[in-house]
């Protein structure tokens, strides 16, 4: 697929960078976000794994005048480069791998559960986006051979904290939710603080290490 | 100040919403009928970044400790003083007196505005509530809320706005999607007539009737936004509202205009729902008669 822009209803474009998750295109999404909101400051954008939603208001802003800022952005050279000068951030997540779906995710990978808790521990990941809930960072890759789909049934209830794999990635649970994520273990980290200036514990883009208890 | 005598089964402070987030995982939340709160808004004299009370399940009743314009809009809504006053119109209510806000069989969302705004303290930038992260909390009989200060007097009464024509018809763009679905399967969504489902709420409105089949049943993830009509695999669409999450992985096949979103949450269960295509340009101009008629009905004070 061809990088595109197309209209999301009157007042927001869908930058849409192809149909495949690959590890480039994530910070090309999340450096054309960061332009769109600081640069061009039409308001604001949603990255995610290979796009990004640039809302702006069709009363201030001509929808052709923001398309025309939205295709230059599909130029790709100085936007990656910004994207690249971000200051290395590594945030620790203490972990108990205790969870519930441990043992039979280890059995599924034909894995000890040490073995799958080393693999998840030892990879430094990185954070792609955020969404779900607030705070719900998406990290990744896993190392292949802990890769597992989502369970069949999600849980009705998922606690705070837990922390869960599931597609080729990792991430928490910042609040008690619904989720079909594979739960092997919990932090006591809270990941969302409505009352901090930046109210998440990862960025997007940020490094993640998960640090055994 | 505003004191809550009776809530409602659930209401909420809401402002336009929380915009400053997104890439945060924050949902904008707001209300799920922006237009009825823009409305309620203008009629009392306040800004259009003030904050109102959603209110689900009436009836609600307050008084506030000094005189205030008050309004309230919505489907099918009212307000009681001593007499029986309709909806989307503004009324002086003196310090003390208890106002009784009313709503009919057919609403969902009835929004109430005071002159002033109320005052709670913004979270991330925004007044709007969020139960599923705790941003805010739903109101109980004996609240105690502050207002700002207001400039509008008794002389900003009776002030009018047209009613929003909650007919279940609303008008939605093509895409971002649409090109991820069978040709003949666009033009199934346009012709439809779907109904209501009871499993809707502030996140979306659920919709059964006719299922629209995608092509591809999941895509990587995107931001989207209110008005947003994901299809499911499975084929039964949903229809995005506030409290939606920043992104999703299902195809959207059309996205509802801003100005007609407030007619989809409005929509009961067991009502049918019909999408007529229309172009960005009718979406702006529908935008703009909004517009005008907000800043007519603060300048006609």
């Amino acid at each position: 697929m061809k990088p595109r822009v197309v209209p999301f209803g009157e007042s927001a474009l869908l930058v849409e960078l192809g149909d495949e998750f690959q590890e480039d295109v994530v910070g090309w999404a999340r450096a054309i976000a960061d332009h769109w909101e600081t640069v061009a400051r039409f308001g604001p954008a949603v990255p995610a794994y290979a796009s990004a939603l640039l809302r702006f208001d069709p009363l201030k802003t001509a929808p052709a005048d923001a398309e025309r800022v939205a295709e230059a952005m599909l130029e790709r050279g100085q936007l990656t480069h910004v994207a690249g000068n971000e200051p290395r951030r590594v945030i620790e997540i203490p972990t108990a791998y205790d969870g519930p779906d441990l043992a039979d995710t280890a059995a599924r990978s034909n894995l000890s559960v040490e073995r799958l808790i080393a693999l998840h521990a030892e990879r430094e990941y990185t954070a792609y986006f955020l969404g779900f809930l607030p705070g719900t960072a998406y990290c990744g890759r896993l190392d292949p051979r802990i890769v597992a789909p989502r369970l069949e049934r999600p849980r009705e209830r998922v606690p705070a904290g837990s922390v869960a794999i599931a597609d080729g990635q990792t991430l928490v649970y910042p609040l008690a939710s619904p989720g079909g994520w594979r739960l092997i273990g919990r932090t006591e980290l809270a990941m969302f603080d409505p009352s901090a200036d930046d109210p998440v514990r990862i960025r997007a883009g940020d490094h993640v290490r998960f640090i055994p208890l | 100040m505003i004191r809550v005598g009776e809530a409602g089964v659930r209401s909420t402070v809401q402002d336009r919403g929380r915009f400053g987030h997104l890439r945060s995982g924050v949902p904008t939340a707001g209300p799920a009928d922006p237009f009825a709160l823009a409305a309620a808004n203008a009629l009392v004299g306040n800004a259009g970044d003030a904050a109102g009370i959603e209110i689900i399940g009436t009836p609600f009743r307050f008084s506030c400790d000094d005189a205030r314009v008050v309004a309230v809009a919505g489907r099918d809504v009212s307000l009681a003083t001593r007499s029986r006053l309709p909806g989307w119109g503004s009324v002086f209510v003196r310090a003390g007196q208890t106002v009784t806000v009313h709503s009919g069989e057919r609403t969902r969302y009835a929004y109430l505005a005071v002159s002033g705004g109320i005052a709670t303290t913004p979270v991330l930038g925004s007044r709007a509530t969020y139960l599923p992260a705790f941003l805010g909390a739903p109101l109980r009989s004996g609240d105690l809320l502050p207002l700002g200060e207001a400039e509008a007097g008794a002389e900003d009464a009776a002030r009018r706005i047209e009613p929003t024509a909650y007919d279940g018809q609303v008008r939605a763009i093509a895409g971002p999607h649409h090109d991820r679905f069978e040709k003949d399967a666009v033009g199934r969504f346009f012709a439809a007539r779907f109904v209501v489902e009871p499993a809707s709420d502030r996140q979306g409105v659920r919709l059964g009737g006719v299922p629209i089949a995608p092509r591809a049943g999941e895509l990587l993830s995107c931001g989207v936004l209110a008005g947003a009509v994901q299809v499911p695999r499975g084929g039964a669409p949903i229809v995005l509202l506030a409290d939606h999450q920043t992104t999703g992985g299902y195809p959207v096949i059309a996205t509802v205009i801003a100005a007609d979103v407030g007619k989809v949450a409005q929509r009961q269960p067991g009502e049918s729902l019909r999408f007529y295509r229309v172009e960005r340009d009718e979406a702006l101009d529908a935008l703009r008669a909004e517009r005008r008629a907000l800043d007519d009905a603060r300048a006609s004070a």
